[in-house]
């Protein structure tokens, strides 16, 4: 598996190539954008990881947009903590997922591995007729739902949140795509219909985040994501 | 002046008439009585007449009624009758001497009644600034200033359109432009600084004493404009000296509060560097597992620093969207699973818990901040409760402890930026929690949780109607 590795600092590049190599990646590097875009197209990567703010033209966003232009090459970005808005824009550029500096070696290699595994996915994207998740069960193809082998019954409002999450797990589903995709395209100001719905689906799972038992994780302001693997009980 | 009396004169033909007809009737008098009155008596008497007629109707008046009395005089009483030939010298004196005094007697009277109406009119234009200038002591911005302006002048002068232009165009007019007789544009200033012109459209050509008064006014306003100057920039200068004060602690906790985790990373990378061969594995991974955590704790202070460096600086930007607080609780009890790997949480939320607007991402650390506090101070054996409570002004979000009580001097400190707890750690992260929560318009205090410990209270205003909701078909 080769990943390319873009950031302007040499040392964050340094420390991302050692790491990597430590999993069993094969890691190539890119110092500013213009590189980013030529080891993309002569060396194909399995994945990219992008730092946001190159520091130069064309910055984290461009290179990213551009990459969609012709690649589908799986992108995580890196940005700093600087709210909300850098992370919408980075997946409205056409990212998969980010990451927010610092972040721990273990949690991108997740974050890696995910991509990877959805991108191997994507030709079979024919779905599961029955998706599992810890004690959680949805038959698609029923539209049935059970928890600890209860079935729950839920509103068609609620069940399609539910199915439209569980059928991209791990990935981040955007307030705005779950409005399109469940309500349509006129809308996209009423995000608070998904909170309360939201609401409701995971007081019906039975959900305690207190102790561990979540289905559906929240990404601030930005959107939910499906628990890709729940562990089995 | 002359062309103000000329004005009045061709506006007041009645008051001519009423001068002839005070001198004719009295001359309708001494016709009847002509042959009993000397001319000293007539005259003496024509001279009270022409003296009420100047009081009471001014110069122009009084001046015509001398001559007209001079030929009724003349031409009805003094023989021969109904001629204006004088038979006796000496009544051609009396006659004369009349004239003279009629006309210096008119002029005084008229003097002293127009110096009444100045001062009755100067009276009634002091009267407009008094109440112009209290209108304008209460206010406290110029949008409000120029406003009472618009509405005040058309009450006092005859004007149609009152209109305050921005300082750029302070160079363009001033006074009157000819091409625009009745429009005038007055700067308004004081000393060297300029606010605004003002420019005044008048119904008619303005009088000079309507002109006096409509700069009198632009002076008071002016004086008004600047008083709000100095009082911004009063207002501006205490900021300054807070965020100073502010500064001064953050340098201070900077150099400390920083500088300890450096230390002890640089230490144990240092210590790993130089003996990583000679020491045993199980301290290697020590120091490892040390540099990681410290480099955690660093990180969140360095946000923390960064967090409250810019709400004191008024640069947080907030979204506020329809969201709820229990979802927050429940994304700040799931961090927590993570980072303590045990249920340390107790969620309690009705089920008609409402939603309010607020952001999602800075209230989850207001609140995340808040419950790593009352974590921090939380028996082993107990959890720390999360309740939801609403009324129908805000939403509430209770963060209960069970440790001990916070003393009632101290409970609006420890919200303070850097209180020093007990661990002799800054604390920002209430002080930041405090400062969202202001952002918000909300509130938050502590109270004494009843069996012992803190309770701190969130509270959110519930500002706007719950959106509707539109139910498919379930």
């Amino acid at each position: 598996m080769l990943i390319l590795v873009v950031d302007d600092e040499p040392q964050i590049r340094k420390l991302l190539q050692t790491g990597l190599s430590g999993y069993g990646y094969q890691v190539i590097t890119a110092a500013n954008g213009q590189e980013a875009l030529t080891a993309v197209a002569q060396r194909q990567p399995n994945a990219v990881i992008l730092d946001i703010s190159l520091g130069s033209e064309p910055d984290g966003l461009d290179v990213c947009r551009r990459l969609r232009e012709w690649s589908q090459v799986p992108i995580v970005m890196l940005s700093v903590r600087s709210g909300e808005t850098s992370k919408v824009a980075a997946l409205d550029a056409g990212a998969d997922d980010y990451l927010t500096k610092p972040f721990g070696m273990e949690e991108l290699r997740a974050r890696i591995q995910a991509v990877l595994r959805r991108a191997s996915m994507e030709p079979a994207s024919s779905p599961t007729a029955v998706i599992h998740s810890g004690d959680l069960m949805i038959d698609l193809a029923n539209r049935r739902v059970t928890v600890n082998q209860q079935e729950v019954h839920f509103t068609p409002f609620e069940y399609d949140i539910l199915r439209l999450l569980a059928t991209h797990p791990g990935q981040i589903m955007t307030h705005q795509t779950i409005l399109a995709q469940v309500w349509g395209s006129d809308y996209q100001d009423m995000t608070h219909y998904i909170r309360i719905y939201v609401n409701q689906i995971r007081k019906k799972l039975g959900e305690n985040p207190a102790a561990n038992l979540r289905y559906i994780l929240t990404e601030p302001g930005i959107g939910y994501r499906f628990v890709e693997r729940h562990p089995k009980p | 002046m002359k062309k103000q009396i000329q004005g009045r004169w061709a506006l007041r033909p009645f008051s001519f008439l009423l001068a002839f007809l005070v001198v004719s009737v009295i001359t309708a008098g001494f016709w009847w009585l002509r042959e009993d009155l000397t001319l000293a008596n007539i005259s003496l008497i024509y001279i009270i007449g022409t003296f009420v007629v100047a009081v009471w109707l001014g110069t122009g008046p009084s001046l015509a009624a001398a001559f007209y009395t001079f030929f009724c005089f003349n031409f009805f009483l003094i023989k021969p009758y109904y001629t204006l030939k004088v038979e006796d010298p000496r009544e051609l004196i009396d006659l004369l001497v009349y004239l003279l005094v009629a006309v210096i007697a008119s002029q005084l009277a008229a003097y002293a009644r127009e110096q009444a109406e100045a001062a009755r009119r100067h009276a009634a234009e002091q009267n407009i600034l008094y109440s112009l200038s209290s209108a304008f002591n209460q206010l406290t911005d110029q949008a409000s200033i120029s406003q009472t302006l618009e509405q005040q002048l058309p009450v006092y002068l005859p004007v149609s359109q009152v209109e305050m232009l921005p300082e750029a165009e302070k160079n363009a007019y001033t006074g009157r432009p000819d091409d625009e007789p009745t429009t005038s544009y007055l700067i308004l200033q004081t000393g060297d600084t300029i606010y605004g012109t003002l420019r005044v459209v008048f119904t008619a050509v303005p009088t000079d004493s309507q002109m006096r008064l409509l700069m009198a006014c632009t002076v008071q306003a002016a004086m008004a404009l600047q008083r709000i100057q100095l009082t911004e920039s009063a207002q501006r200068s205490h900021t300054l000296e807070e965020a100073d004060r502010l500064k001064t602690a953050l340098l201070r906790a900077v150099s400390h509060d920083l500088r300890t985790p450096l230390t002890i990373i640089k230490t144990s990378a240092d210590n790993l560097i130089d003996l990583h061969t000679r020491l045993p594995e199980a301290e290697q991974l020590e120091m490892i597992q040390t540099i990681s955590s410290e480099a955690d704790h660093l990180n969140l202070l360095v946000g923390n620093l960064l967090d409250m460096s810019r709400l004191q600086a008024g640069a947080m930007t907030i979204n506020r969207h329809w969201n709820t607080l229990e979802e927050v609780a429940g994304d700040v009890a799931a961090r927590v699973w993570q980072r303590h790997q045990a249920e340390r949480l107790w969620l309690n939320f009705p089920d008609d818990y409402p939603l309010a607007q607020f952001d999602y991402g800075l209230v989850l650390q207001a609140v995340s901040n808040v419950v790593e506090n009352a974590l921090r101070y939380e028996p082993p054996t107990s959890l720390v409760e999360i309740r939801g409570e609403s009324d129908a002004a805000e939403v509430r979000l209770l963060m209960i402890n069970h440790g001990p009580t916070i003393p009632d001097e101290l409970k609006e400190q420890v919200m303070a930026p850097f209180f020093h707890g007990k661990d002799g750690r800054i604390g920002l992260g209430l002080a930041i929690s405090k400062g969202i929560v202001d952002l918000h318009h909300g509130r938050m205090w502590v109270e004494d949780t009843p069996n012992g410990g803190a309770t701190f209270v969130l509270a959110l205003p519930r500002e706007g109607s719950t959106p509707p909701l539109r139910e498919g078909v379930s």
